[in-house]
């Protein structure tokens, strides 16, 4: 068992730093903001932790925590303008973002050492470190869930029309949840950078922003447990898929449009409502008698048979 | 008599064409109202004019009183501007519970950072608003339903839905667009004791309807709207007498 940790424990570490990336896009998601930005977010997080360790001496604590601060502070900026936009503009706006981190971190090679990366960072976060953030992420994220600010989310996300008629100001929230999921994104970005000895350009591209929309997407964007899912399966999979070599990206790609059409909601909200729905049948069925009115049973019989005017 | 709604001379045009042209109203506190009209006569756009939702092109919107045209539909809400939707609009996946406790939105006092940590005084406020809401959902014989996912149940039950989110909201102004559209008359009859023990606490309550016997038997006033405009007004049985209104309806 032991000798299975440490013979995975990059894996482990990666389906980690991962599951954090993939709650920051979870977060907008769930509010129903169309973000791309924690690729950007994550790239400055990781960049500015890096360089503050590497060339200003700092202790990478303190540096993770700055990296963290750098993340927040660009998705503070970046809120405003863009709680006026909706839907596909939102997508837009925070890729173009992404794009200019991108090329920052490749030609603004006195700082950033361009497609070199940068090397020698001290490698103080272990699978112990990530694991403890991971878990204070999850128990914030479904405190969040619980409460007010989570049923305005849903409503947001849902319906906005509703959410206007009920007094949410929606505009706030989605700058709530795009600045929460910038500080998640800088933190993993600054773990990570913490975690890996070196970091490139190329980690924090188009295959990081898309990698990590589809784990909230497999997963499920409702439940936090749909990111958590989502970045264990797509992290784990290419090791899984070794024997398919050239193929592997395909197999993945046709998984990702499998659950699409089959389980819309992702593979944890499904196992979520299943569960739930099924258990709901089991109580009817011991109960139901007792509650049934005849108003209800003609509805029942009505959305059995799939009438719904 | 105190109005707690009153339109005056209310237009809105879509692209020059008008869907209410010079309507004007009032919705009495403690009474339904019903406003009635044929499909397409600008129903829905009356609701939207009022709610915010859509802006006036004329004319003026005041709300106990105070002119509230130029508002925007939250802040309406927050003044207690209440309503449901015609075309049925929960969170399918959320419980039957969390869709209604939506509706609280307005009354809820705790701050962003207690609710975002899960701090004691955002636990006791829902808690609390949870109880408030058990209420609402006995009153409409839902509380053994409180855990269902909203989107599992039956139209009718999802219309309720709609209605207690509303109610939770303890509105001033209650808009109800269309409230018993799809169902049979025993159903209509259940929530009509509603909305009238509603109405008896205060609430001034507009009863946008199709059915014109539902509303006879439920509204103290009636205005009748065809084509954007009124076309009659008056109590339900002068009303349901008024030749206009009948070759609106039968179009005869």
């Amino acid at each position: 068992m032991i000798d299975f940790f440490f013979t995975y424990e990059s894996l482990f570490d990666l389906i980690l730093v991962n599951a954090l990336l993939a709650m920051s896009q979870y977060v907008v998601l769930r509010a129903g903001v169309f973000s791309l930005g924690t690729a950007g977010f994550a790239a400055l997080g990781a960049y500015g932790c890096a360089l503050l360790v590497t060339r200003a001496g700092w202790p990478p604590a303190l540096a993770i925590a700055a990296g963290m601060a750098i993340g927040t502070a660009a998705s503070v900026l970046l809120a405003l303008p863009l709680s006026r936009l909706r839907g596909v503009f939102q997508a837009v706006a925070t890729l173009a973002f992404v794009q200019i981190v991108l090329s920052a971190t490749q030609n603004w090679v006195e700082l950033t050492n361009g497609a070199l990366g940068i090397n020698g960072i001290p490698k103080v976060v272990g699978l112990g470190t990530l694991t403890v953030v991971t878990l204070l992420v999850v128990a914030f994220l479904v405190a969040m869930g619980r409460f007010s600010f989570g049923r305005a989310l849903d409503v947001i996300r849902e319906d906005e029309t509703v959410a206007v008629s009920l007094g949410i100001s929606v505009p706030r929230y989605h700058r709530i949840a795009f600045i929460m999921s910038g500080a998640l994104a800088g933190l993993a970005g600054g773990l990570h950078a913490c975690n890996s000895y070196t970091i490139t350009p190329g980690e924090f591209g188009f295959q990081m922003l898309v990698n990590v929309l589809a784990m909230v997407v497999l997963g499920g964007r409702t439940s936090v447990w749909g990111a958590l899912a989502g970045a264990a399966i797509l992290s784990t999979l290419p090791e899984l898929f070794r024997v398919f070599a050239d193929y592997r990206n395909m197999v993945q790609g046709v998984l990702m449009m499998l659950v699409i059409v089959y389980l819309p909601r992702g593979v944890a909200d499904s196992f979520i409502v299943a569960v739930g729905d099924r258990r709901s049948r089991q109580a009817s069925a011991v109960h139901g008698p007792r509650h049934e009115t005849a108003v209800s049973v003609v509805h029942a019989a009505a959305s059995d048979a799939g009438v719904r005017p | 008599m105190t109005q707690t709604l009153v339109l005056e001379n209310v237009a809105r045009h879509f692209g020059g064409v008008p869907a209410v042209d010079g309507l004007s109203l009032a919705v009495p506190a403690g009474r339904i109202t019903g406003l009635i009209g044929p499909n397409g006569a600008g129903k829905t756009t009356v609701v939207n004019l009022i709610t915010g939702m859509l802006h006036l092109s004329a004319g003026r919107v005041l709300l106990g009183g105070r002119d509230v045209s130029r508002e925007e539909a939250p802040e309406l809400a927050r003044a207690g501007v209440a309503r449901t939707f015609q075309n049925i609009r929960l969170v399918a996946d959320a419980s039957v519970l969390d869709n209604v406790l939506a509706g609280f939105h307005r009354h809820e006092k705790t701050g962003l950072m207690a609710n975002l940590f899960g701090l004691p005084s955002a636990r006791a406020e829902t808690a609390r608003l949870r109880a408030e809401a058990m209420t609402l959902l006995e009153r409409f014989g839902m509380a053994a339903l409180a855990l269902e996912r909203a989107g599992s149940l039956s139209y009718g039950h999802q219309r309720r839905i709609e209605m207690m989110r509303a109610l939770a909201a303890q509105p001033s102004l209650l808009l109800l667009d269309e409230p018993v559209a799809g169902m049979n008359d025993a159903e209509a009859e259940s929530l009509a004791g509603i909305f009238r023990a509603v109405a008896g606490e205060g609430v001034a309550v507009l009863l946008i309807e199709h059915n014109m016997r539902f509303v006879m038997s439920l509204c103290s006033h009636l205005y009748v709207l065809a084509s954007g405009r009124l076309i009659a007004e008056g109590a339900p049985e002068v009303v349901g007498r008024d030749p206009r209104v009948v070759e609106a309806y039968l179009g005869a």
